[in-house]
């Protein structure tokens, strides 16, 4: 499928789904308000079917005048699965890292996730700023917040008894 | 009068304020320079100390704070792209793409000549235009605000690069997220999970959808094209390039003058005002967002325009205008200070002291700003694969401490991603932020306006404001219309 | 695995527990405002934490947690560990929420009630050249105008709008309908809107308004509050003027902390407010902001109970709830 297809597929996919499934069911009327007042859900309702009007419009562009593609994306040249690879092991480290916080702790979790994602971009090379980057600004962060704005960052469950 | 001027600039012209004015300056500058740390957080960091001042030494070192730190935030808007408060945004359309070309000290020079001319003008004008704006402020009522406001979201006409179409559908997406929390009567909308009953804060939303793809783009895809970063020395701002550029200097001043004045507008939508504006005026419009000088200028001549003038409202009505000028209220509160009407006739002498204390600290935001460039300039050194997570870092420990909320460093990762897929399908992001800040006060002001009519629509054209911005946004339509019709032609006879 | 992490939980915790409740306090407190910075009540959670720390020992934090209507912040303090590190600047909004939306609120005593701290009084006001001089007249006009008479509030149930609505309850009127609610968000907006003509009254916390009443853009009409300001001694308050419902509402500030604070916590903080009761900074920067002390004077955990029941049937009685 070309992408400009895809992409108004999507859009009018995300605003039907906004429009006919989450306003009815997650924008409760308040306790009182007057009858004349718009109502919570006008505005949601409003900017959802205009979003499936622009949607319909970018797939029918799309279907019936296809543009030239876009200029391609700058990479480096790797297969698209390799890159699909790299963008799930992102992911995998974004989710990771919300769960590590409450087990971990705030200041651990961060160093595991810096740490990985300078790895994923493929840096190799500057060990000791890595390192430095890794483990020495996590912990000069966390004592520069805490001692300027008195932040409280979350202890790990399992790090605790070492008061991190 | 004159008397009185002499007087208090006697009293104001002390070493200690003095200090504390370059201290207020100079550390607003490198906060809101670093990403993730906002001029809001220097702002609330700095009230205990007022605690042990004098009254005009504390607003003169919190106001230094939110000018430096207002200016501040396009350092690294334009360096790596991550706007340290949502009113550099469109400071970041044109200075990152400067930056990538080589141009960085051109842009940051830029940035820092608008801003330190649209604060003056804005001291200025809160010198001697305080009564009639104060005014003027109150005359916009929710009718007069949501057509100003919905003039304001033009603007994505103009920050939609190739497809104006895109562009809506991006606006579409801010405008729905925008609504996520309670609404005005109370209904928690879209509230998933008990954390999404208070909303999205702005700055995860911000930093996640500018900053972030930019890391994400860097692991998936590793294009890493390093220019050598030419030294800032070589980098001076030209008189053509100044004198072209004054025009839209002088109107976005103007323009963040005024809107600054109106409670609840503040700095980013007077930026974003300035900058639609300037695109559709100028002769370089088309450049725009691909790395115009002039797009910096109409930007950070505005957003550091209207913060001065959000003192107006403080001043002269005790009104708030937003965050961080609620907090100096306090300050003032705090001080056995009131500002309002009667501020002018009791303690006129602070006033005076005050407005000339700020009028200085326009010119040391200068020199601030010109060392503080050059200590960030330093960063094009370090290698993309360093920094990048470097800035994440700084990100997720700011935003984390603005609410000792992980939900928020949540919002920040998720943004990050929906940038990323947004950046794949072509779809930008500016729109998306602008009509993410504006919705609010867009929807609430609509909803305020019927409920006074009762229900009636008529409201909305009901003054001779309301009709100037009327006839302003069919304009607007008009020649944006016109332009896309032109291009299909084109393209049409291009295909032939 | 669940099971063993788990375990190490419960046992790190009981090793951590008691040791961490030694001499309090032996590090920061943290004080959680649950509404954004520089209105009402983040000035007196900021007055608060200045003066109770040198008492106290050590310092004190003050931490805005803005959203929902203060429920935001008020969760995050109901779910913190009972420490004493993370207290709550409550506000009449903690015993008001739960009691008209208990769906979508912290219940009004999932808190350890440490002590009162101050009443803010409320003041319902009009424009200057409005052609009402007395609550009367201002009633008689809302009678009169079906429903088209507007007045700005936080929101329907918010205290600011329970303040008006209790006035026209007062008056047989219907609270809901009788006059429209503008919502508006912030002491700040809400006098603007008044000031600028948008709508025709308010009914909300004095701070935000006596600016405009001394001079001379607004009148204040009556006052919610046990007794008259000091600084507006000709204005009556509702009770006096017998309004039953009105004449019961007023608002105040609260030092909450999360349910079963250890002995030594609450003990501690009984000692320290009892010092910020006399404390001249603390007693100015009350008077600067318009508030007056009540540390001490009343049992807050009966306080915010008897809150709790009225505002429970206020809002069966405004129709909010079912009854």
């Amino acid at each position: 499928m070309p992408k400009p297809v895809l992409r108004g597929l999507i859009i009018v996919a995300f605003f039907a789904l906004t429009a006919f499934i989450l306003v009815p069911a997650y924008v409760p009327r308040p306790a009182f308000i007057p009858g004349f007042a718009p109502p919570p859900d006008m505005w949601p309702r409003t900017v959802s079917l205009a979003g499936i009007v622009l949607g319909m419009l970018a797939l029918l562009l799309a279907l019936f005048r296809p543009q030239a593609d876009e200029s391609p994306l700058e990479t480096d040249g790797s297969s698209r699965a390799r890159m699909a690879g790299r963008f799930a092991g992102l992911m995998l480290a974004f989710v990771l890292f919300l769960v590590a916080i409450p087990l971990l702790g705030f200041l651990v979790s961060t160093m595991l996730l810096t740490l990985s994602i300078v790895l994923m971009t493929g840096e190799r090379g500057h060990r000791i700023w890595i390192a430095l980057l890794a483990f020495g600004a996590p912990i000069l962060l966390q004592l520069f917040f805490h001692s300027a704005l008195g932040t409280q960052f979350p202890k790990g469950v399992l790090t605790k008894p070492f008061g991190f | 009068m004159l008397n009185e001027i002499l007087s208090a600039l006697v009293a104001v012209a002390t070493l200690q304020n003095l200090l504390i004015m370059i201290a207020g300056i100079w550390g607003g500058v490198i906060v809101g320079a670093i990403p993730g740390m906002t001029g809001t957080m220097a702002v609330t960091l700095a009230l205990p100390f007022t605690f042990y001042m004098d009254p005009v030494p504390s607003i003169l070192l919190l106001v230094a704070l939110y000018k430096g730190s207002t200016y501040g935030g396009s350092v690294s808007a334009i360096l790596i792209k991550t706007p340290g408060t949502a009113s550099a945004a469109c400071t970041a359309l044109d200075g990152y793409p400067l930056a990538q070309q080589g141009k960085a000290g051109k842009a940051l020079n830029m940035a820092l000549y608008s801003s330190v001319t649209g604060d003056f003008i804005s001291n200025l004008s809160l010198i001697f235009f305080a009564a009639p704006l104060a005014v003027l402020a109150l005359r916009i009522g929710p009718p007069e605000f949501f057509m100003l406001m919905l003039f304001a979201l033009t603007t994505v006409a103009g920050v939609s690069g190739s497809s104006l179409l895109m562009g809506l559908v991006s606006a579409a997406l801010g405008l729905l997220l925008a609504t996520v929390g309670e609404d005005m009567y109370g209904s928690f909308r879209f509230a998933f999970t008990p954390d999404m009953q208070a909303g999205l804060s702005i700055a995860p939303v911000l930093i996640g959808l500018f900053a972030l793809p930019e890391l994400i783009k860097l692991v998936v895809m590793r294009a890493t094209k390093q220019e050598e970063a030419a030294t800032l020395g070589a980098q001076h701002v030209t008189r053509a390039e100044f004198m072209g550029s004054l025009k839209t200097i002088l109107k976005g001043s103007v323009i963040g003058s005024v809107l600054g004045a109106i409670p609840g507008i503040g700095p980013s939508s007077a930026a974003f005002f300035s900058y639609g504006e300037a695109q559709r005026s100028s002769k370089k419009g088309a450049n725009f967002g691909k790395g115009e000088l002039e797009g910096i200028a109409a930007s950070e001549s505005a957003n550091n325009g209207a913060c001065g003038a959000t003192m107006i409202p403080l001043l002269a009505l005790g009104v708030p205008g937003d965050v961080i000028t609620g907090v100096m209220l306090g300050a003032f509160m705090i001080q056995g200070l009131t500002p309002g009407p009667l501020l002018f006739q009791t303690n006129i002498h602070e006033v005076y002291m005050l407005l000339i204390g700020m009028l200085v600290s326009s010119v040391l935001l200068f020199f601030a700003g010109k060392i503080t460039m050059r200590m960030f300039a330093k960063v094009s050194h370090i290698p993309q694969t360093l920094l990048t997570p470097l800035v994440l870092l700084l990100c997720v420990f700011g935003i984390y401490s603005i609410a000792s909320s992980p939900f928020d460093v949540a919002v920040l990762l998720v943004m990050g991603v929906v940038g990323f897929i947004m950046f794949l399908l072509n779809i930008p992001a500016a729109p998306f932020l602008i009509a993410f800040i504006l919705g609010p006060m867009l929807e609430e002001n609509l909803r305020r306006a019927l409920a006074i009519s009762r229900g009636e629509p008529a409201v909305l054209l009901s003054s001779p404001i309301t009709w100037v911005f009327a006839a302003l946004i069919a304009f607007v339509l008009f020649i944006t219309v016109r332009r896309e019709v032109q291009k299909f032609k084109t393209e049409r006879r291009v295909e032939q | 695995m669940k099971k063993i992490l788990g375990t190490i939980a419960m046992a790190v915790i009981a090793a951590t527990g008691p040791a961490a409740a030694q001499d309090y306090p032996d590090q920061a407190v943290t004080l959680v405002v649950p509404y954004g910075p520089g209105g009402a009540s983040d000035l007196a959670g900021r007055a608060l934490a200045e003066t109770a720390q040198p008492f106290l020992g050590q310092p004190v934090t003050v931490m805005n947690k803005p959203g929902a209507g203060g429920m935001n912040g008020a969760r995050s303090v109901s779910e913190a560990d009972p420490d004493g590190y993370t207290l709550l600047l409550a506000r009449v909004g903690m015993a008001l929420s739960p009691a008209v939306t208990p769906d979508n609120a912290v219940a009004w005593d999932a808190y350890s009630f440490l002590g009162a701290l101050e009443a803010t009084p409320m003041i319902l006001a009009v424009r200057a050249d409005a052609p009402y001089d007395s609550v009367e007249d201002l009633v008689a006009a809302i009678a009169e105008s079906e429903g088209r008479m507007t007045y700005a509030a936080s929101g329907a149930t918010a205290i600011d709008g329970f303040t008006t609505q209790a006035l026209l309850a007062d008056n047989d009127l219907d609270p809901l309908t009788a006059a429209t609610l503008v919502p508006y968000k912030g002491g700040g907006a809400l006098a603007t809107a008044l000031l600028g003509g948008h709508v025709d009254f308010v009914a909300m916390a004095a701070g935000s308004l006596m600016p405009h009443i001394e001079s001379g853009d607004l009148k204040a009409l009556m006052v919610f509050a046990p007794k008259r300001m000091d600084t507006l001694p000709d204005v009556a308050t509702a009770a006096e003027l017998g309004y039953e419902k009105a004449g019961q509402i007023a608002g105040w500030s609260a030092l909450y902390g999360p349910k079963d604070l250890p002995e030594e916590v609450t003990a501690k903080w009984q000692e320290v407010l009892a010092e910020v009761a006399t404390d001249e900074k603390w007693l100015e920067l009350a008077a600067n902001r318009g508030s007056i002390s009540t540390i001490g004077d009343v049992d807050m955990s009966d306080y915010a109970q008897s809150q709790y029941e009225l505002f429970h049937g206020l809002a069966k009685d405004f129709g909010y709830l079912p009854n």
